[in-house]
């Protein structure tokens, strides 16, 4: 299991390497000199010069590109033409949790909702029921984003008053607080991985039960040690209640939306690799066991047809990425998704090239993440290489 | 896009052209003819496989339905009632209907705001108006009249027009990013299973990595340093999707023609590596590429009405920007009041891109026979 | 197994063996058709047959003609487009086709488990050996076995069918192909059942494992007194291990009898036909008879006896009317009309 994730973490490191270059050419092959972009034309070529040596800008394209991998490595993104004197690494490390945030929930209920459904439509084949969620999935899947969005806001925020407009908090509540948005959100990443760590590790160890009743038992504890924990967490912060409900409150319909446009893909796949799996002869054997139509379908059919699902999770997650930065950017939500949009449109170039490497590092390690959730699936790969 | 890898696909084409030469020795029928009848056999069976899927049937009814819409410009701007240049043109006309206000004295007395207006903010459009008055006053964005069936844009321009003339840019950009994705991944998935080796172990990282990386975020820095043109972004979308997820899935579709006995033959016989892509590998691989031809288009889609609405394109007119316009204006978040602003554009992309996925399913499962019904 | 071994396995039950008694199975009249959409698919046609207990009975046919679905029809597994039009399967007194479908899903494994072909993917790949086998326990035993009973159990087939307890908390893929099917034959044992019905328990194994898995099955049969109905297409693997045998073509049951005396002296001609294309090591020399043709299309079955295309002693009747099974000696049934012309021995041309 070492071993496969070491090797994975050495492919990833390269393909990282791989796409940072990729995002340097990138900047070169653009049109024109970042100098003469910004600098008065009418200078002396002289100062010009000096100019752009002081930016790093006199060397061959290969000592650029080594400076530029060198620097970001030590995390020397340079600094924000826009936000100056801001360097580009603080206004990333402001943004990533709010998009991990958004992210994770969204992919969460994505696939919980897609691979439910999903493994439900292959097992009902056939009717109006299949046809109708098909066609709807299809639709969420196609639609134009940034208009689903847009008319999400319209019905739940301006229509309905339940969420929000937009934004990452309520200005007006913040005027006068004891504390900073980010610190709050801090604290609440941490209860929240918190509450995480102990829901995980109690399932891992419940797995490992033989007797079914001391298995539940665990499970039970799992799922009320990490609830109780999260509660008692928020309530010796009584201060800072209001205040995380309030950035909570804003998150809700952002995630609601990202997740409806997400789950469909998975949805789709899903139907697919049950369809496939139902054919497999160890679904006959369970059905002459006797095993309740439930149980063939959650515990046999569903628990194959994940594996391949979780394999195009590199696939959705591109997908995701995308449709978050369109999310982020309709719901002004803070994250990196509208940091590069807004840095690209103002032009901001140290900015806009950070946060795509940062999407790309982003993409990476979620991938190495499935990696590692595939092998823990599939013990014809665990296994294999454990021996 | 969902992408499932084919563990061995049923190609429907002519599989194999050496025994088409037999065939023609036999028969002695040209090879092009005998070509032509089995294409057309092989086409006819799959269709009828096709009509059975509702799915794709719909899908197919969409397309058609846009085919028409885009259509209707030309034919309409031609000989139709969008003649007048001035006011349909869908970037440079103007046409703003106009309503009859009548003028009363103050705020207070205003009981229909649709028909009534105060002397001091009539002001504004008819100069010197007082109470009594019966005054014009130009409308824009004006709801769906006779002239303006889908009613005008904030600038003036007619929404119809701009629905229609956007639809040939969408087929247009959706043919390009999938001419260009087929024949890329076409190319490195046969290159890549028939060489193996460092080659295809290069190609295939750099597939990787393009896979892994989301379009939109790639495309939006793209957009801010170059200006970016319709033929440029399907250009651009062919390369990087065609690179992807469609090279993977058809260089093991090329694999698994690779180990055919009729490839042995052919090579037995004398043919050339290059003869032997473009003769044997390339079109078992094409009806495979056609699917993926049909998730590129929608892919095309969306990704240029994002961009554009973002404002990144350097497009005159689409669908995406015409929810730009409505955006940068102010008339998406009011509410749906002006619905003629927000839901055609939208619904369009949507539709479009939904028609052409709803096909590649249906393909999908007439070639993939695992798909289908048990 | 083809060609190693040809006459049926010496045992107590021989030839004259055939006192009445009360059958654990008892299949009456089965018919059963495939809906498709050229039309009715007639898969198995009046089929009976009776299995006592604590025998083992095979059904041998070629591929197609309707023992697997007889076999599926038994644990009332059959596709989705199968009908039953008519008949009865009786196991120890109580009808499985008139019950519903929760009542039968309670009574498969514990009344009547299978062992399917391909043990390869009888296996799910994610769980362990030990917990498919408790799986089938947690749901027929009462009460639950609990984690230590269910292990107590599996370790004790698992040592019955010879592979090392050990491997209880394997996964499948560990498994070799002979030992996933042991494991296989260990699950089906796992609730005690009336009856297990092997579905060419030993394709796809080598000959070698073949022969192991064979014995083991006869010693379980043995042993435990079980009542095993074998389906293959293999009839070399049906004279080793069965008591009864009925012989399957196109639908229909051809001829059933004591194994024992279908194979010294076969009786219908298609049993005949296929005894006599197998060769033999240990018997005299002969020349192998030819089974022409191809089996019929089951959309529109031959009038008359359905084997009537390729039968070498067709008579005008044959083509009009259907043969019944009927009684040539205490215990054997075959339906034909012209058996008589038969010849005693198996091939045509003896040297």
């Amino acid at each position: 299991m070492l071993k496969f994730i070491g090797k994975r973490l050495i492919q990833m490191t390269f393909l990282f390497f791989l796409f940072l270059s990729l995002v340097f050419f990138l900047l070169q092959a653009q049109p024109g000199d970042i100098t003469a972009q910004f600098l008065d034309p009418t200078i002396p070529a002289e100062n010009r010069a000096i100019i752009a040596e002081r930016l790093g800008l006199d060397g061959s394209v290969w000592t650029q590109w080594w400076n530029y991998v060198t620097n970001f490595i030590t995390g020397n993104l340079g600094v924000s033409f826009q936000q100056y004197p801001r360097s580009v690494i603080d206004v990333i490390a402001e943004r990533i949790p709010r998009t991990l945030f958004l992210f994770t929930f969204a992919t969460l209920f994505a696939y919980v909702l897609g691979f439910s459904l999903g493994k439900r439509l292959a097992w009902r084949r056939g009717g109006f029921s299949e046809h109708s969620v098909t066609i709807s999935g299809v639709l969420l899947y196609t639609v134009f984003y940034p208009w689903f969005a847009i008319i999400m806001i319209l019905i739940f925020s301006s229509g309905l008053g339940w969420f929000p407009i937009n934004g990452f908090l309520t200005p007006e509540l913040w005027r006068n607080a004891p504390f900073t948005g980010n610190e709050v959100f801090n604290q609440l990443l941490l209860s929240l991985g918190i509450a995480a760590v102990i829901f995980s590790g109690t399932m891992w160890f419940a797995r490992r039960q033989d007797e079914r009743s001391t298995a539940r038992l665990v499970r039970w504890v799992g799922y009320g040690s990490a609830l109780g924990l999260f509660v008692l967490f928020w309530l010796t912060k009584a201060e800072m209640r209001p205040f995380a409900l309030n950035i909570v409150h804003h998150a809700i319909l952002p995630i609601v939306t990202l997740s409806l446009i997400a789950f469909a893909g998975t949805m789709l796949l899903t139907r697919g690799a049950m369809l496939e799996t139902l054919k497999e002869d160890y679904i006959l054997t369970a059905q002459a066991k006797g095993v309740p139509e439930k149980d063939i379908r959650d515990k046999h059919a569903a628990r194959n047809a994940l594996l391949p699902v979780v394999t195009s999770f590199v696939l959705g997650l591109a997908f995701i990425i995308g449709g978050g930065v369109v999310t982020e950017t309709v719901f002004s939500w803070p994250g990196m998704g509208s940091l590069l949009l807004t840095a690209t449109v103002a032009e901001d170039v140290p900015v806009a090239t950070g946060a795509l490497a940062f999407i790309g590092i982003l993409a990476l390690l979620a991938h190495l993440l499935v990696d590692i959730l595939y092998a823990v699936l599939d013990p014809r790969i665990r296994i294999q290489d454990a021996s | 896009m969902v992408i499932k890898e084919p563990d061995s696909v049923d190609v429907l084409s002519p599989e194999d052209p050496d025994a088409l030469v037999h065939a023609e020795e036999e028969l002695g029928e040209s090879l092009w003819k005998v070509r032509l009848r089995l294409a057309w056999k092989a086409f006819k069976k799959n269709w009828a496989l096709f009509m059975e899927n509702k799915i794709g049937l719909l899908g197919l009814v969409i397309i058609v339905l846009f085919g028409l819409l885009a259509l209707a410009y030309p034919v309409l701007r031609a000989v139709g009632p969008w003649q007048d240049d001035g006011i349909y043109d869908p970037v440079i006309g103007y046409d703003a209907p106009v309503q009859e206000f009548q003028i009363v004295a103050t705020e207070a007395e205003v009981t229909d705001p649709t028909t009534q207006k105060d002397a001091n903010t009539a002001q504004l459009w008819c100069f010197g108006a007082v109470p009594g008055d019966v005054c014009e006053i130009p409308l824009q964005p004006a709801p769906p009249s006779q002239g303006h069936i889908l009613g005008t844009d904030p600038l003036g321009r007619d929404v119809a027009t701009q629905l229609s003339f956007s639809t040939r840019s969408a087929f247009m950009l959706g043919l390009i990013a999938a001419v260009v994705t087929v024949g890329v991944a076409t190319v490195v998935g046969s290159i890549s299973a028939f060489y193996g080796g460092w080659v295809d172990n290069s190609l295939m990282r750099l597939a990787d990595l393009v896979l892994l990386l989301p379009l939109i975020p790639i495309l939006i820095v793209l957009s801010g340093l170059w200006a970016i043109n319709l033929p440029l972004l399907g250009v651009l979308i062919g390369i990087l999707s065609g690179f992807g997820g469609t090279a993977i899935v058809l260089k093991s579709q090329a694999l698994s023609i690779k180990v055919k006995p009729f490839i042995d033959a052919a090579r037995v016989s004398g043919g050339s590596n290059t003869h032997l892509i473009l003769k044997h590998i390339i079109p078992n691989v094409l009806p495979l590429s056609f699917l993926f031809m049909m998730f590129t288009v929608t892919e095309a889609v969306s990704l240029e009405a994002t961009l554009s609405f973002f404002g990144l394109l350097n497009v005159d007119m689409s669908w995406g920007i015409m929810l730009n316009t409505a955006q940068s204006q102010g008339y998406l978040r009011t509410g749906f009041e002006f619905w003629w602003l927000l839901i055609p554009a939208g619904l369009a992309v949507t539709l479009l891109a939904a028609g052409f996925f709803f096909v590649g399913r249906a393909m999908d499962e007439v070639i993939n026979p695992r798909l289908r019904a048990r | 197994m083809t060609g190693t071994q040809m006459r049926p396995a010496e045992r107590n039950l021989g030839s004259g063996d055939t006192h009445p008694q009360a059958p654990i199975l008892e299949v009456k009249n089965l018919v059963l058709n495939y809906e498709v959409k050229e039309g009715m698919v007639s898969a198995v046609e009046d089929v009976s047959f009776a299995l006592p207990k604590g025998r083992s009975l095979g059904l041998v046919g070629e591929s197609g003609c309707g023992k697997t679905s007889v076999a599926l029809t038994l644990m009332r597994l059959t596709a989705n487009n199968a009908r039953v039009l008519g008949g009865e399967v009786i196991l120890d007194g109580v009808n499985l086709l008139e019950l519903d479908k929760e009542q039968m899903r309670l009574r498969r494994w514990a009344d009547i488990s299978m062992v399917f072909q391909g043990a390869m993917n009888s296996w799910n790949p994610v769980y362990t050996v030990g917990v498919q086998i408790r799986e089938a326990m947690d749901i027929h035993w009462d009460p639950k076995p609990s984690a230590s009973e269910a292990r107590a159990k599996t370790e004790e087939l698992f040592n019955l069918v010879g592979i090392d307890p050990e491997m209880i908390d394997r996964y499948p893929h560990e498994f070799s192909g002979g030992m996933k099917q042991r494991a296989v034959i260990a699950m089906a044992l796992s609730c005690d059942p009336k009856v297990i019905i092997a579905d060419e328990p030993t394709t796809a194994l080598d000959v070698i494992v073949q022969e192991q898995i064979l014995e083991e099955l006869k010693k379980i049969q043995r042993d435990l007194g079980m009542s095993i109905v074998y389906i293959s297409h293999d009839i070399a693997v049906i004279a080793e291990i069965t008591d009864l045998m009925g012989v399957m073509y196109a639908g229909k049951l051809v001829e059933f009898g004591p194994t024992a005396d279908i194979f010294a002296r076969p009786r219908h001609p298609y049993t005949w036909l296929i005894l006599s294309s197998t060769p033999s090591i240990t018997g005299p020399r002969r020349q192998l008879a030819p089974l022409e043709g191809e089996p019929p299309n089951l959309l529109d079955p031959p009038t008359g006896c359905r084997f009537h295309p390729r039968c070498p002693f067709v008579i005008e009747i044959c083509r009009t009317d259907e043969p019944t099974l009927t009684e040539i000696e205490p215990g054997h049934t075959i339906a034909c009309w012209n058996y008589t012309q038969v010849p005693v021995t198996l091939s045509r041309g003896d040297e």
